[in-house]
């Protein structure tokens, strides 16, 4: 119903020799890319193989340096995203790029050619009732973007793309902010659009399964270039994971059996409101013990955020306590907290966790400028800070050519390991970890994952925030679900599956697991 | 462009080292002097006249050099009043404010000695010129503490509290040295009395002393960002305000302190121009000539990247031009400013030229390309 006869089987869109260089590096090396009609091709790469510059290519927001780019077999040249979605290009943005103001409505036909200067909203509106109908998208048109949750966000750019007559439909990271069920439901829509002739483009960086679960044929591109193109029945998880970090990789995380002490951190009734007055955080209470880790599950905006700033002294608990090592420090300063001996590794590791135009050496002071170690009378032992800098770069691997390196110039994984070391070298007695894994490559993943692990057979107490299920039941001895600010229930490893925390991250209340 | 098969391209720079920032300076002011050489043409003005002009009585004049040196100091500490809030990420506007403010502390310790009765004979400048120096720096912390105290505690703009700030402490000049104001010279003419003899700041060669201090605070200010605690978090506060805070720093604190730190050597400059420059030695008439003067802080302080060592040289060429533009006004008799528009031209074209920190053109070979579909847009 959307195309204009294709067939399937056709070659819709396919990019010969794509190159783009940066000052430094070449984001992508000759790379050859096809997809047919009713075709799923998936694109696999960790961070900085070249992902993100090459969606850009095929929506014309960046120009080839070389290359050509055909669309049914006619060469074509964009000059901006107009004209790839002229071209039946359509693209879903990790970050939604919708107006939150505006309703689902008014941001789907917004910049829609047949929208002219008066809205017509009712037609509009049963036309794109039908879209979301066929595929499967749950969403109330009227509501206001701000009132939607991440699913129904993303149901809302693809319904735009599709009404905007997208043949080819790119998607960039898809299930990152999803629920279980809503990425079930996400990925039986995209196998009904490519049974409607579609050509559907997931772009992916570390969820293997979503991969193989849907392509038919999948891409692995590795530091620019691609190095494998294969039908996806063929391959493997494991074969998967080595074509795209080029060495073979552990998926099973050893989870260390340590002897729980005494309890670290005692959080009481806590509650706290976020930046627009509104509570977001509502009476939670939780206890980590010495070589614990506690993990929360839950969707991002559900009070995690809030909760780790009310830890951290960066945001006042509207009411309860905080307790670490049985001092009441919910009124404690943030500097007094790092005194005392809690890690923090924020959710934001580029503009909170760093800082980019500091150096490795400035970054890691930090976590360092207030300790005695390293300053004297207000003045900075430098040469110490450069050589803690050294050991934690040859220590963690980070790759970066010296510390005097800025940090700006380091890959999201090797700036997460930055932190991490800096955190870490303190010997903290609480961790603190805000969706450490995000955005990280597999390597970098496991990485972080076993320091955290590490962590806890140092006898701290680990806070473990994500919003990755599979993450949280493979690390955590504890694991609480959050839902708008309070949790639906808290389990031990034990008894956490991916069903019951799943419904209980959709707010569902499930029986035996009442607080 | 293209010529042949080269493109001319225009790339992020990834590094810029220092010898390459002060050639671009230099590129953009030989550009500001050479699209200001068409204005002298107009004016029926050889250029080069003009500019020998310009430059030999700024640089070389027995009579001209001191003139640039003075007015050079003072460019020079307006400049470091800027650069220390710039370095937490905040602008400071409020030099000329806090200057007078500065100004106004030295006369009141002279009057509180009872210096105000001309040439008592009593009075010890080893023990009032650094009075008179603590007062000035007084002042004008104390000026530049509110805008700090406002933007830390409440981040209120901290340009517009000291940009209103000027206004006040101007007129309160004005009240205080006019009809019936305290600092009032005796017979009025509205400006304030004269320092006594005695208080008059101690010359090396012609040159009041403050260039010692303005000199050595360079020094200062390198050391208090290369290597202090506090200079550290002032750089991370500047840089992000989000990581500073994560990483325990009082984000309320560092603007408070950055504004004093830079209201006091504001208050300094007031010291320099009103207390220690030969010939002075009072708030004259035309105080608001000078206070003008005190933005060219902020340009320099732009131009030299926060780096007090490169503040010099900049402060000195902004001195001697401001300097040298108006004798070449009256030697050539030109019926226009030629100072402002020098510094003008000066200060748009080194701004503008800033843009090649973050970009240079390279010329990249391409092949031709053997044919090229445009869609048209619908």
């Amino acid at each position: 119903m959307v195309l204009k006869g294709i067939k399937r089987g056709e070659m819709v869109l396919e990019a010969r020799g794509i190159t783009k260089r940066f000052p430094g590096v070449v984001a992508n090396d000759q790379i050859n890319f096809e997809i047919k009609a009713g075709e799923i091709h998936a694109i696999l790469g960790e961070n900085g193989a070249g992902k993100t510059t090459l969606m850009n290519i095929l929506f014309g927001l960046l120009q080839p340096d070389e290359g050509e780019i055909y669309i049914r077999g006619e060469r074509v040249r964009f000059r901006s995203p107009l004209d790839a979605i002229n071209m039946g290009i359509g693209m879903v943005h990790q970050h939604r790029k919708l107006v939150a103001a505006h309703s689902a409505i008014e941001n789907i036909i917004l910049g829609h050619p047949r929208a002219g200067n008066i809205l017509n909203l009712k037609s509009a509106e049963q036309e794109v009732l039908a879209l979301a109908e066929r595929y499967g998208f749950k969403v109330d048109l009227k509501a206001k973007v701000w009132q939607l949750s991440e699913g129904e966000k993303q149901a809302v750019e693809i319904l735009k793309a599709l009404y905007r007559g997208a043949e080819v439909l790119i998607l960039d990271e898809p299930t990152s902010a999803l629920t279980p069920q809503e990425t079930e439901k996400l990925l039986e829509s995209i196998e009904t659009m490519a049974r409607d002739e579609l050509a559907v483009v997931p772009f992916i960086t570390h969820k293997l399964p979503i991969v193989l679960a849907i392509s038919h044929r999948v891409t692995v591109l590795r530091r620019g270039k691609v190095v494998a193109c294969m039908e996806t029945a063929q391959t493997t998880e494991k074969d998967l994971a080595m074509q795209m970090v080029g060495r073979e990789v552990i998926f099973r995380i050893e989870r260390a059996d340590v002897e729980k002490g005494k309890p670290v951190l005692q959080v009481e009734n806590l509650s706290a409101l976020n930046d627009k007055d509104f509570q977001a955080l509502n009476g939670v209470s939780f206890s980590i013990c010495e070589g614990e880790i506690f993990g929360i599950a839950g969707i991002s905006g559900n009070g995690q955020q809030e909760l780790v700033e009310v830890l951290a002294g960066l945001r006042n608990a509207q009411g309860g306590k905080v307790i670490l090592d049985g001092k009441d420090i919910t009124h404690a300063s943030t500097l007094e907290r790092w005194q005392r001996q809690i890690g923090y590794i924020p959710s934001d590791r580029i503009h909170v966790g760093s800082i980019g135009d500091f150096s490795l050496v400035e970054n890691t002071a930090l976590s360092h400028y207030y300790d005695d170690q390293f300053s004297r009378r207000g003045i900075l032992n430098y040469d110490a800070l450069r050589k803690l800098t050294e050991e934690v770069i040859s220590e963690y691997g980070v790759a970066a050519p010296g510390p005097e390196t800025k940090a700006k110039n380091l890959s999201g994984g090797n700036l997460q390991k930055l932190i991490l070391a800096r955190v870490l070298s303190r010997n903290p007695r609480l961790v603190i970890a805000n969706l450490p894994c995000q955005g990280l490559d597999i390597g970098a993943t496991e990485f972080v994952q076993n320091k955290l692990i590490e962590a806890k057979k140092e006898k701290a107490g680990v806070l473990l925030i994500s919003e990755d299920l599979d993450e949280i039941l493979s690390l955590s001895d504890w694991v609480a679900a959050i839902y708008e600010g309070k949790f639906m229930g808290i389990l031990p490893a034990g008894e956490a599956q991916k069903e019951n925390v799943g419904a209980m991250m959709a707010g569902l209340q499930l029986k035996g697991y009442e607080l | 462009m293209r010529i042949g098969s080269h493109v001319l391209k225009l790339e992020k720079r990834a590094t810029l080292s220092g010898w390459k920032a002060a050639l671009i300076s230099i590129l953009a002011i030989i550009f500001a002097l050479a699209l200001l050489s068409l204005v002298f043409l107009l004016a029926g003005v050889n250029p080069l006249i003009a500019y020998h002009e310009i430059f030999s009585y700024a640089f070389v004049n027995q009579f001209g050099l001191p003139l640039t040196i003075n007015r050079s100091i003072f460019v020079l500490l307006c400049t470091y009043a800027f650069i220390i809030p710039y370095k937490a990420g905040l602008w400071n506007i409020g030099m000329t404010g806090q200057l007078y403010a500065g100004s106004l502390f030295v006369l009141g310790i002279v009057v509180a000695f009872g210096g105000k009765q001309f040439s008592n004979p009593t009075l010890s400048p080893v023990l009032l010129i650094p009075f008179m120096l603590i007062a000035a720096m007084l002042g004008g912390a104390i000026l530049g503490a509110i805008a700090g105290f406002l933007k830390g505690k409440f981040n209120v703009n901290e340009i517009v509290v000291t940009m209103m700030l000027n206004f006040i402490a101007l007129w309160l000049v004005s009240f205080m040295i006019k009809e019936g104001g305290i600092f009032m010279k005796s017979g009025g003419e509205g400006e304030s009395f004269e320092l006594p003899k005695s208080l008059i700041a101690p010359l090396i060669k012609g040159i009041p002393f403050t260039i010692l201090i303005a000199l050595g605070l360079a020094v200062l200010i390198y050391y208090l960002f290369a290597r202090t605690k506090i200079g550290y978090q002032i750089k991370a506060y500047g840089l992000s305000p989000a990581a500073a805070r994560y990483a325990g720093m009082s984000t309320a604190m560092i603007p408070v302190l950055v504004f004093i730190l830079g209201g006091a050597l504001a208050g300094l400059a007031g010291y320099h121009y009103f207390a220690a420059v030969p010939g002075l030695y009072k708030i004259p008439k035309n105080y608001t000539d000078f206070g003008d003067m005190a933005f060219y802080g902020i340009i320099c302080g732009l131009i030299a990247q926060g780096n007090p060592f490169a503040a010099i040289p900049v402060a000195l060429l902004f001195g001697g031009l401001s300097n040298g533009g108006r004798f070449v006004q009256g030697q050539l008799q030109m019926n226009f400013g030629v100072d402002y528009a020098l510094l003008g031209v000066l200060m748009i074209s080194l701004v503008a030229f800033q843009f090649f920190y973050r970009y240079r053109f390279s010329w990249v070979h391409v092949e031709k390309e053997k044919f090229d579909v445009v869609i048209p847009h619908k």
